[in-house]
């Protein structure tokens, strides 16, 4: 909401700084974002008077001017033709234009000139801001402008003008009125009523007028005030109206129009004028539109309508979207003679719902959405009425008419004191209370030893003792209020659950193998799929789809977390990083069925992701290391079939016989699909609960070990290339050996010797007795067994 | 054979003193002290002395064998711990070389917040909890007293899933699922991401908040007070002072914008704080009763406060980050400055 201050003071004295002003507007709850300073739009344009005008003795197309700006007198070099006795615009020495520019003293042709003659667009206007100035020209001002004088204020931009912040709560202060009375409170001062015309004040209202309205649906349209104005004169405005509709940023029109726009501004009731003419017959129907009724608003477009929005009506067409927008077919035009205008309260919900599915907006339906209460139609029609009588715009023509719906004007809430201590926590003197609230507007009375608020009309946000609580405090100040740390409330246990401290040891742990968090944006392309060239019918294609994304890079939830690593790689990597080694635990959201009906499955992740001095085993590493931090038993790797990994160094992880993920080197055609070909992409993404399933999780228990020596053999055997480790293991495991305590693959080994599709794996196996030191033969008779178990289990030959 | 024992004896200790190395020592040793060493010969060879000068030859032979023995033995531990100095002088390191085992990851700024915003209100009670991101109309509005088409809805750009489905535009959603669930006494905090369709220089489309919700008998505005002064004290610094101003949000009323003293200039004014010393970085209330009733909770034995705020403001305030872009851009150069 734009206020500007000599505005404000319309309806109350003002004697504070911009500055205090906005403070004490703050401490009230009016939030000022901004003080605009209109004339400090530019900086040292001022207003001088050309005393002298001669030839520029180097250039036949510059005059060498003397120009005086009352306290002294500057030479300026100009090519504008302008002669002596002229009072214009110039920048001086160190002015800063609208546009940013600076203006210094120089020499033009070998000449000094010590500033610059400016136009509208050096002051940041045009043509439609300042009446009698042209586009293209300097400045001009009529002789009696005081000299020296900033020329934005000489063109009557020399207000300060609040930007406030109206909160949702209190729509009657979208208006200077209501503001004012806000600010009368910030001071402690009273606030003025708005001046209405006696002729105007003593009109009474009746169903009829210079037309009938006749309104159809009064749940979206609960009061239609109109007016009759006849002998209208269709004219430009006085300069202070059009100075105050400039200042907030309404374009004058005409003297009409700009009624409506400034008791819009002015009193926050929307208004409309219908050239009377085109009411066809004497009725005005407010009724819901017929499916595919056609209109055209005063701004040229056509709507289609449906049932459920509100038209105001002749007898034959349409003549108004309600609220938002008048007709082509029914506005004020140059010729208007006699008008009607209309003040009604339209249905925020409905007004807000038109508009949006109609896709039309204006200063009108922004208001009719935020809300406009009971008292504003009665008060915004007088005074446009009064603008008009006292403008000398045209006459009365048949009276007021009103139609509405019952309504209350006041309502009555009874509140005790010691309810407001409760809330508020400190506490309440009644006479501060009631003095406050009286300030405001509310009266109280008191009964039964309970306080009772008046709460008029226009305060529906007002409905519980919180909200009485909350205008008290506001005013009274909450520095009044003393800091407790709940100090009549229960004691409670704080704390954090099991899933989100596992989260937090996945990521302490993962920290602790190098790995840097980052956290990227959950929603994304939808072209992540074929990026990751899932097959069609890849259940991860199946994501949910934002209805109003920012952009189709941002349209779909995440259900997989590899897609965002692998682009926070490529961006590394394509921003001159040479190593990344990053992890990520987040959600993805998983549909139960698409279109949602129900809320989609969200499960916690891990990404894992690697480029530069990296292979598999550094990324196998990783995902060992988090298994072990996690006490996770029970975990096998096993060839992947994931479409993104390369097909011979991709993993899923199995826990507990369970997929919980996958692991392996970015497909060489992926990694390029991301925009990186320079490096050789690692990526892993586990389901995070499947490392905190307690079914897989080993407890820490004591098991006895040895105290006798440990019995080392190794052992290289000859297998088929595609026999894998874990095949050996599990062979060598079989055997079921006494006394063997563990075994490891050490070492793999290929050459021509060994053959073709052949290769040397050389195992070590450890052997060890809790009760005493084993013996040669034993220990050979143990390594015989799984020698055998080897041979017939995968094949293998001693080497 | 007394003066063979003498020239042995000159010869072992010229020998031992002109040793310059263990090595050498031990040379020695066998030489005179071996098996078929010197003086172990004169041992064999006391079988050829006269009986009666045996025990007489013994103890020379005895103490030629200490003095040699002993002589080696100084020499020996001299020697050893000289060329022990010297090996360790020789290894002597350059230990303002890099190790090239530093390889710690790190945590982003986000997580480190939010873990510190946990601990400080886990102390004063306050349970943690999550919901869900994806989350229905009624939990992130009309159970907080926004009806749908209702003005206060503009306050934020809300993503649509579809009708009934929206990213959730606030951890409050969380609030109403707690409250319609649990009865009172309630303290928990809620972090978590949040949706709002708003993308600019210094709008991200998701960001992260920390709620908070106290709902029991007796709850005050003086409560809510205290609690975020002891949050803004330990987050900030023990010098942070807290100041409310009057707001709107729907769910809350009276409702506060709540303002810390600037932890630049801490107070003075600077550019962070606009030159006013004061920093807003949430917003809080009291629980609207409409609220409390819609969910379940009788708004006339209990009520309640409720606070939310920016996890990733609190993260750009401490670290001074300049852009909230930065926090999702995920630069490896940006990630490894927090720890």
């Amino acid at each position: 909401m734009l206020a500007p201050i000599s505005w404000l003071k319309d309806y109350v004295d003002i004697n504070v700084s911009p500055e205090t002003l906005a403070q004490k507007l703050v401490a009230i709850g009016f939030e000022v974002e901004q003080i605009i300073y209109q004339s400090k739009r530019v900086d040292g344009v001022k207003v001088g008077r050309i005393e002298h005008v001669e030839k520029h003795p180097n250039a036949d197309r510059l005059r060498v001017t003397k120009i005086n700006i009352g306290d002294r007198v500057l030479q300026v070099v100009t090519n504008v033709p302008v002669e002596g006795g002229e009072t214009i615009a110039v920048a001086v020495d160190g002015a800063r234009l609208a546009d940013g520019h600076e203006i210094r003293r120089g020499e033009l042709r070998g000449v000094l000139s010590e500033g610059m003659l400016c136009g509208l667009e050096e002051v940041g206007l045009t043509a439609n801001d300042a009446d009698g100035q042209k586009a293209g020209d300097i400045l001009r001002f009529t002789p009696s402008t005081p000299l020296g004088t900033d020329a934005l204020e000489a063109l009557g931009y020399d207000d300060v003008i609040l930007d406030v912040a109206v909160t949702a709560n209190r729509p009657d202060c979208n208006s200077i009125y209501k503001l004012a009375k806000e600010v009368a409170v910030a001071l402690g001062v009273r606030a003025r009523e708005p001046h209405i015309a006696p002729e105007v004040e003593a009109l009474s209202a009746s169903k009829k007028g210079v037309v009938k309205v006749d309104v159809r649906n009064f749940e979206l349209c609960p009061r239609y005030m109109a007016a009759g104005v006849k002998n209208v004169r269709i004219c430009p405005s006085d300069e202070l109206v059009k100075r105050r509709l400039r200042a907030v940023g309404i374009r004058p029109i005409n003297s009409i129009v700009d009624i409506t726009n400034y008791v819009l501004t002015e009193i926050g009731q929307p208004m409309h004028a219908f050239d009377r003419r085109d009411i066809q017959g004497d009725e005005i129907v407010v009724r819901n539109a017929r499916d595919g009724e056609h209109i055209v608003t005063l701004d040229g477009k056509e709507h289609v309508l449906k049932e459920d929005m509100l038209v105001i009506c002749d007898e034959a067409r349409p003549l108004a979207l309600a609220g938002i927008m008048g007709g082509l077919n029914s506005g004020v035009k140059q010729d208007t003679d006699a008008i009607i205008f209309e003040a009604a309260k339209f249905a925020r919900d409905n007004v807000r719902r038109t508009s949006r599915a109609l896709n039309q907006r204006s200063d009108s339906s922004a208001r009719f959405e935020k809300g406009i209460d009971f008292a504003s139609q009665e008060l915004g029609l007088k005074r446009a009425l009064t603008l008009v009588l006292e403008g000398g715009y045209g006459e009365m023509l048949g009276g007021v008419i009103d139609v509405h719906t019952e309504y209350q004007k006041e309502r009555e809430l009874p509140f005790e004191i010691r309810k407001l201590e409760d809330i508020l926590g400190c506490e309440v003197p009644k006479n501060a209370l009631v003095g406050i609230l009286e300030r405001l507007g509310i009266k109280v009375e008191e009964a039964d030893g309970c306080l009772i608020a008046h709460v008029g009309e226009d305060r529906e946000d007002i409905a519980s003792v919180n909200d009485i609580a909350e205008e008290f405090i506001r005013v009274y100040g909450y520095e009044h209020i003393r800091p407790t740390l709940f100090e009549y409330a229960s004691l409670t246990e704080g704390g954090v659950p099991k899933e989100i401290k596992a989260v937090d040891r996945i990521k302490d742990a993962l920290v602790a193998c190098g790995l840097r968090e980052a956290v990227t944006y959950s929603f994304t392309s939808p072209a992540f799929a074929d990026k990751l060239a899932l097959s069609e019918d890849d259940e991860r294609r199946n994501a949910v789809r934002l209805l109003n994304p920012i952009g189709e890079a941002l349209s779909v939830m995440r259900t997989n977390l590899t897609h965002s690593m692998l682009e926070t790689l490529s961006y590394n990597a394509t921003h001159f990083v040479s190593h990344a080694e990053l992890f990520e635990v987040a959600r993805v959201y998983l549909p139960k069925s698409l279109p949602l009906t129900e809320l989609p499955v969200e499960k916690e992740k891990i990404a894992i992701g690697m480029y530069g001095e990296y292979d598999f085993f550094k990324l196998k590493g990783v995902v060992e290391n988090l298994l072990d931090a996690m006490n996770v038993a029970d975990a096998e790797f096993v060839r992947s079939k994931e479409p993104f990994l390369h097909p011979g160094r991709g993993a899923d992880l199995y826990i507990g016989g369970k997929k919980a993920g996958y692991l392996g080197e970015v497909h060489p055609d992926v990694a390029k699909a991301y925009g990186v070909d320079n490096f050789r992409v690692y990526v892993a993404e586990l389901f995070a609960d499947a490392l905190t399933d307690p079914e897989t999780r080993k407890t820490a228990s004591f098991a006895p070990f040895t105290r006798f020596p440990v019995v080392e053999r190794d052992l290289a055997v000859v297998v088929d290339e595609d026999v894998l480790a874990n095949d050996i293991l599990k062979a060598a495991a079989k055997a079921d050996a006494e006394n063997l305590s563990g075994y490891r693959v050490f070492d793999t080994y290929r050459s021509e010797q060994i053959g073709k599709g052949k290769k040397s794996v050389a195992l070590r196996f450890y052997f060890a007795n809790l009760d005493r030191t084993l013996t040669d033969g034993e220990v050979n008779a143990a390594m015989d067994k799984i020698l055998a178990s080897l041979e017939s289990g995968v094949g293998a030959k001693i080497r | 054979m007394k003066e063979k024992l003498e020239q042995i004896k000159i010869a072992a200790l010229r020998e031992i003193e002109s040793a310059v190395s263990t090595a050498q020592l031990n040379d020695i040793r066998v030489k005179y002290l071996g098996k078929s060493g010197e003086i172990s010969l004169i041992m064999r060879d006391m079988a050829n002395v006269p009986k009666e000068d045996r025990p007489a030859m013994g103890k020379l032979v005895n103490e030629l064998r200490a003095a040699v023995e002993g002589a080696l033995t100084e020499k020996t531990e001299r020697l050893a711990f000289a060329e022990k100095q010297a090996r360790l002088k020789e290894e002597t390191l350059d230990i303002t070389l890099p190790s090239g085992e530093r390889g710690l990851g790190s945590l982003h700024p986000l997580t480190l917040v939010r873990r510190e915003l946990i601990d400080i209100f886990s102390v004063m009670g306050f349970k943690v909890a999550e919901g869900p991101e994806i989350e229905s109309d009624l939990y992130n509005f009309q159970l907080l007293n926004i009806p749908k088409d209702h003005p206060s809805r503009d306050m934020q750009d809300t993503f649509y899933v579809n009708e009934n489905f929206v990213l959730r535009t606030q951890t409050s959603a969380m609030q109403a699922r707690i409250m319609t669930t649990t009865q009172p006494p309630i303290r928990v905090v809620i972090p978590g991401k949040v949706y709002r369709s708003d993308d600019d220089a210094s709008h991200s489309p998701i960001f992260n908040q920390f709620e908070g919700l106290a709902v029991d008998k007796h709850i005050t505005m003086g409560d809510l007070q205290g609690c975020l002064t002891t949050f803004a004290k330990k987050i900030f610094s023990a010098d942070t002072e807290v100041r409310l101003r009057p707001s709107y949000f729907p769910f809350t009323e009276p409702s506060v914008e709540v303002d810390v003293t600037c932890s630049m200039c801490h107070g003075e004014g600077c550019r962070v704080c606009k030159g006013t010393g004061w920093v807003e970085i949430l917003g809080a209330g009291i629980v609207n009763p409409a609220v409390l009733d819609m969910c379940g909770i009788d708004s006339k034995t209990y009520s309640g406060f409720a606070f939310g705020f920016g996890i990733d403001r609190i993260a750009m305030i401490k670290y001074g980050i300049p852009n909230i872009k930065l926090l999702y851009e995920n630069d490896m150069r940006f990630l490894a400055q927090f720890n």
